[in-house]
């Protein structure tokens, strides 16, 4: 489904992705957790274009993804989720939901409030529909961001570090949402420092440090059998498992 | 005592007050096409295309460099002159019209910076979400960006218009029938300075204080839909 080959992002003197092949295949759960600065929000953030790769190449569907044209369609059936949301605050929720079907995939208003509506119910909030971004707490401004990524038909949702910016309480909301969908088989790309998700939904846990893919495995062989010494100091620094 | 009554007829009054509303004809259309050109110059200095840039940059500095007095006056003066070198054709400017278009391009360079710092000063996370649901550019643009740099432009967007109602008082020195202009036909006419002067600056602060009475309420507006 995605696929990336060689991968490299750097800025100055800074590798932040160095030389790292991925590939997601459909239905999958790939959860990709790593030490702060290494790189995991800049890999995240190439596969959907939000950074352009230095070299390598990405593949979209077997299809090869050109960085110097316009990027936009072949990534359209990408939705993508940041740790700040990034909701549009002067539109509400609803309009925040249909503006890319209506404006960027020429779905008819009516139709594309009806999905709307439908996605909203799906993260429980089909009562927020009228609400601004602001009236809302932060695991429900996540929830309708995780929506808005829905409308796009997605074939696959990369999360940046989803909940990080979330108040411990609402933690739970945003990731029992994520875990509907993958349990619907929807296929999630999930960077997370939630041990304990990506231990119950991923299928395959990546850990990344220094740029580098270090050690990669189903969540059984990455936190209970881990091999390289810095997958096991990380996993000793993070206590709450 | 005498004098205000002796210079402040009805039909004096009326003369002023239609030399106020040239004074507003002024600034509103020059705030307007200097928007169209300040937008335009905004877009130049921040996209990726070398000579458009370049331009801008040039005309933001050259306006903003020089008098305000000086550039009408090379509109006003100078118009003619070039157009006679080039095309031997001579015309007799309409002071209103040359002038309004000479203080719109200064406006222009002034509200540059306005859009410029206003579309910069949106998270640059806005941009991103846009693309990953998979607006243009130009989309992004209207249906984000413009909106929400609107808000934060809009304080010192109603400045500007006031700024641009006093400065239209500029173009008395070429004889546009504005506010300044008729106080100044007045003094003439009555040998009395003093009383037209006054009276003209009523009419300015009634003018501007309204303005920003008004852009303070509408500001409390927006803060509150925040
Ligand atoms: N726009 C940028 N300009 C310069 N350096 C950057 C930029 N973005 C990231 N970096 C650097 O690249 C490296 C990787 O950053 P990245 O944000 O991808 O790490 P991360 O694993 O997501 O960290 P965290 O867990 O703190 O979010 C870091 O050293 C960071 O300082
Ligand atoms: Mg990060």
């Amino acid at each position: 489904m995605i696929k990336a080959v060689h991968l490299c992002k750097s800025f100055g003197d800074i590798k932040a992705v160095d030389d790292v092949n991925l590939h997601i295949t459909k239905g999958e759960v790939v959860c990709i957790i790593g030490p702060s600065g290494s790189g995991k929000s800049t890999l995240i953030r190439c596969l959907h274009g939000l950074e352009i790769p230095d070299s390598g190449e990405l593949y979209v569907n077997g299809k090869p993804i050109d960085f110097s044209g316009d990027t936009t369609k072949d990534l359209a059936h990408i939705g993508f989720v940041f740790q700040l949301f990034n909701l549009f605050p002067h539109k509400t929720v609803l309009e925040n939901l249909t503006l890319g079907p209506v404006k960027a995939g020429g779905v008819p208003v009516k139709q594309a409030e009806q999905t709307a509506l439908a996605l909203l119910e799906r993260v429980g909030l089909a009562d927020k529909a009228g609400a601004y971004p602001s009236q809302l707490s932060g695991g429900q401004k996540q929830r309708v961001a995780i929506a808005r990524a829905l409308c796009q038909s997605p074939e696959v949702i990369l999360f940046d570090e989803p909940t990080s910016a979330l108040d411990p309480e609402m933690i739970g909301e945003v990731l029992n949402v994520m875990k509907e969908l993958a349990d619907e088989g929807m296929t999630l790309a999930v960077v997370t420092h939630e041990m304990g998700f990506a231990r119950v939904v991923a299928d395959r846990v990546i850990f990344v440090d220094g740029g580098k893919i270090i050690e990669e495995g189903t969540p059984e062989q990455i936190f209970d059998h881990p091999q390289s010494d810095r997958l096991k100091l990380f996993l000793s620094q993070v206590i709450h498992m | 005592m005498n004098a205000f009554q002796r210079i402040l007829t009805p039909e004096n009054l009326q003369f002023m007050l239609k030399g106020a509303g040239y004074s507003v004809l002024v600034a509103v259309f020059a705030l307007a096409g200097g928007s169209i050109l300040g937008l335009l110059s905004a877009m130049a200095k921040m996209g990726r295309h070398k000579i458009p840039k370049l331009i801008a940059n040039v005309y933001v500095e050259v306006i903003r460099g020089t008098p305000m007095m000086l550039q009408i006056l090379l509109f006003y003066l100078g118009g003619p002159v070039v157009t006679k070198a080039l095309f031997h054709y001579v015309y007799t400017p309409n002071p209103i019209l040359v002038g309004t278009i000479a203080v719109g391009i200064n406006s222009g360079a002034y509200t540059t910076e306005l859009f410029r710092s206003a579309i910069q000063s949106v998270d640059k996370g806005q941009w991103e979400a846009a693309q990953t649901i998979g607006l243009s550019r130009k989309q992004t643009l209207r249906e984000i960006i413009l909106p929400q740099a609107f808000k934060r432009i809009l304080p010192p967007y109603i400045n500007e218009f006031i700024v641009l109602l006093k400065d239209s008082s500029l173009l008395a020195s070429i004889g546009a029938v504005e506010l300044l202009h008729s106080a100044d036909v007045l003094g003439a006419k009555f040998y009395n300075y003093l009383v037209p002067l006054l009276f003209a600056t009523c009419m300015y602060l009634i003018m501007t204080l309204t303005i920003s009475y008004f852009a303070r309420k509408l500001e409390r507006r927006l803060a509150a839909s925040d």
